[in-house]
């Protein structure tokens, strides 16, 4: 037990959270000591700060991938991909709030935020059951509160309660998997579970199949998969935008990393229990909850006239899409990781953008109606062009990031020689098209009663909506290549055991 | 003979669906909660029981981040029941209506 | 299978105490006994604690779930005390629920029994001697020990702040 540890070597594996937590404490104190006339600088702070931290994964690491602090997290490249991401989502989230009348002067906030990415980008490097279950809840306690933070808002409490409500009883499910896991080889590292598979259950696949479903459940609650999505509309609709924007992003990357991440190596390739290849089950599980998430999502999302709850649903269709290519990993396990760190990055702009346009919309109107947006384009061009190439990269039109997104995500599925699946996933894009371009129809062809108003950009908006253009149209030209081979070359320190 | 561990894991799987039970059928948050509880319970019964089984601690330290997390979650919880309460006067989940579409 | 000694007996009374205190939670008709029910079920896992020879968790476990988590829920039935007569006591879908919780059960039958079953690939294994079992001390050393658990302690104690600050945030009335 008494190994020596190099407090040293350990210390870069974990900057990013170490960071996180200073700004934390800067918030926190910020908050306490700067006054109230100043507590909207706060937003600017943790921008700022979150900007910076998002970088130092790139700069800072361990000279080698491995795992670090005993066992608990792993550092590889991938890892660090998902925690850039994560982290500029929070930073967005962060500038986002500053303009929203409710929430965004309370320093409160942003100190919540910051520790829930502190959880999201400690489950995406996790290596360890304990690390799982600690950092999932580090993500998942601070979003029931930033759902419920309008608290005169009886819809805001609404949703915090069901938020809560769902993610407390999955959680419950998803421990009692691990519990099992633990108990099948006394062991929590989700590296080496898997070589204690067949001593323990022998030749029947049942008590291994039983711990996958419950994991199932835990992480298919946090992405918003069928049959685990019913909070996920009336969360979005409740919940401050802000927030709304962070749930569907980072929350949802960090999710996915660790979903990835436990599928491949807690029940790999080669992990034959009986006559049964447990990966081919699971896969081929993933892939009919991919078809049903993609296509409940898309129909419901057909007759939404909330702009929020539209996004709710589009954004449970685009988890589908994401698990195709998680469905696509066993064949070509590179390309397919890569496909899905390539498609949650670009949706993090993406639905960012979309967010930060909807904020705005509903601060000055009030509405989150789709017919109010009538008129959008003459009411403020910026915002309403902001708006569509958002809407156009989630529809997955170029020269907008969500056709590469999209294209490298059934790519992987027909290589994976999946190509029903592939075509089912086109088909659900098609229809999809249907209700994202009644969007920008209605944005500039419409009229609505708001039409003479015009809408005024602060600054920290102008700076959400161009950034997140800018990167939505990079990611879906000349950038698509080169963030696609970093993710493969991320993909392979994942695989690489 | 001592009572074998599986004895305990039944238990523990009993109970365990039991709270399931309690979260799928009863309407009220409060109670939906303590079913909650319970399943984290069942959880920490069975980890304790695998942990005597191997003979070693990670079980227990397993248990010790579960209450932890617990506690942290009981607190945020019940902030929500009692926020909820102020504006509505009702914790039954089935007036929660003010979100449907 | 079954012998009967001071052991035996007392996994049976703490086992009806927690199954029985379980089926109190899910079936009254009060909040207010719920709440009892539950501490009753709670006590019963912490006595288990102590027979499966981890009495430090079982001290962990009154103090932290009786004493803390028990009474908050107590808290919170008396703040909302004009709910706890409850009219309806179950959603109306009851027979589906049911159906689906026991489809649940034979899953977890399934996924437990051919490993600690009768016939299971573990039932023979002989338990661990409880001298084997961590002390205090371990654990403690284990939490702070950057080998061990030092990154999920931090973290949690990180975690149990914010939820502290967001739980005054949004449950305290307006103030200003």
């Amino acid at each position: 037990m008494e190994a020596s540890f190099d407090f040293w070597t350990h210390l870069p594996a974990v900057i990013p959270e170490l960071l996180l937590t200073v700004l934390a404490v800067v918030v926190l104190l910020l908050d306490l000591y700067g006054g109230k006339e100043n507590r909207r600088n706060i937003a600017f702070v943790s921008a700022i700060g979150l900007a910076a931290i998002a970088v130092t994964p790139l700069i800072w690491g361990p000279s080698e991938q491995q795992v670090f602090w005993g066992g608990m997290v792993r550092y590889d490249l991938i890892a660090q991909i998902f925690k850039v991401m994560i982290i500029i989502g929070a930073s967005i989230t962060c500038l986002m709030a500053a303009d929203d009348s409710e929430v965004g002067h309370k320093g409160e906030f942003y100190l919540i935020v910051i520790v829930a990415t502190l959880g999201a980008s400690l489950i995406a490097a996790a290596a360890d059951l304990i690390m799982v279950f600690v950092g999932l809840e580090t993500l998942s306690i601070p979003l029931y509160i930033l759902a419920a933070f309008r608290r005169d808002d009886e819809r805001s409490s609404e949703s915090g309660m069901k938020y809560f409500l769902f993610g407390a009883f999955s959680s419950g499910v998803m421990l009692y998997g691990f519990s099992l896991l633990y108990g099948f080889t006394g062991e929590t590292n989700i590296y080496t579970l898997s070589q204690a598979f067949p001593a323990a259950v022998a030749d029947n696949p049942l008590p291994l199949i039983g711990a996958l479903l419950m994991l199932l459940v835990g992480f298919g609650f946090k992405v918003s998969m069928v049959p685990f999505h019913f909070w996920t509309p009336d969360v979005y609709e409740g919940a401050p935008t802000p927030v709304t924007a962070y749930v569907s992003v980072a929350s949802k990357a960090a999710s996915f990393a660790l979903l990835v991440r436990v599928l491949l190596a807690v029940f790999p390739v080669t992990l034959v229990i009986g006559q049964e290849n447990l990966q081919t089950l699971w896969v081929n599980l993933v892939s009919v909850l991919a078809i049903v998430t993609m296509t409940i999502g898309n129909v419901l999302a057909l007759r939404q006239t909330n702009i929020k709850r539209l996004l709710a649903y589009s954004s449970i269709a685009q988890a589908g899409y994401v698990l195709v290519g998680v469905a696509a990993m066993q064949s070509q396990s590179d390309y397919s990781v890569a496909s899905v760190a390539f498609y949650l990055l670009m949706y993090t702009f993406t639905n960012l953008g979309a967010f930060a346009g909807v904020l705005i919309f509903s601060e000055t109107t009030g509405s989150e109606n789709i017919k109010d947006m009538g008129g959008l384009s003459r009411r403020n061009p910026w915002l309403a062009l902001g708006m569509t190439i958002a809407i156009l990269s989630l529809a997955g039109i170029p020269p907008a990031a969500g056709f590469f997104g999209k294209f490298y995500l059934f790519t992987a599925a027909v290589n994976a020689n999946m190509v029903l699946l592939a075509i089912i996933a086109v088909l659900n894009a098609i229809v999809a098209l249907y209700y994202y371009l009644i969007v920008i129809k209605v944005m500039y062809v419409d009229r609505s009663q708001y039409d003479s108003q015009s809408i005024a950009l602060s600054r920290s908006t102008l700076w959400v909506i161009g950034l997140t253009s800018i990167a939505v149209l990079l990611l879906g030209t000349f950038g698509a290549q080169p963030f696609f081979d970093w993710a493969a070359q991320g993909a392979q320190a994942l695989l690489a055991l | 003979m001592e009572v074998s561990i599986a004895s305990y894991i039944m238990l523990s799987a009993v109970l365990f669906i039991l709270g399931a039970m309690g979260v799928l059928l009863r309407r009220n948050a409060i109670l939906v909660f303590m079913s909650v509880e319970l399943m984290l319970n069942a959880a920490n019964l069975a980890l304790v029981a695998f942990a005597r089984h191997w003979g070693q601690t990670d079980g227990h330290l397993f248990v010790f981040f579960v209450i932890t997390v617990a506690a942290a979650e009981v607190a945020v919880g019940l902030a929500l029941i009692v926020a909820i309460f102020r504006t509505k006067k009702s914790i039954n989940i089935d007036d929660l209506h003010e979100l449907q579409g | 299978m079954i012998e009967i000694n001071a052991q035996s007996i007392a996994f049976a009374i703490l086992a009806v105490l927690t199954l029985g205190g379980g089926l109190g939670v899910v079936l009254n008709r009060n909040l207010f006994r719920g709440a009892i029910w539950l501490m009753v079920s709670l006590f019963g896992v912490a006595g288990i604690f102590v027979l499966l020879s981890a009495p430090f968790l079982a001290a962990v476990q009154v103090l932290v779930y009786i004493g803390a988590i028990a009474i908050l829920i107590t808290f919170a039935v008396m703040l909302t005390r004009s709910m706890t007569n409850l009219g309806e006591r179950f959603v109306r879908r009851t027979a589906g629920i049911v159906v689906a919780v026991l489809l649940f059960f034979f899953i977890l039958l399934g996924t437990i029994l051919p490993v600690w079953g009768v016939d299971g690939t573990r039932y023979d294994d002989v338990s661990a001697p409880a001298e084997n079992v961590a002390t205090t001390r371990e654990l403690g050393v284990a939490l702070v020990d950057g080998n061990q658990f030092v990154l999920p302690f931090e973290v949690a104690s990180l975690l149990l702040t914010a939820a502290m600050i967001g739980a005054i945030v949004i449950a305290r009335e307006d103030e200003e």
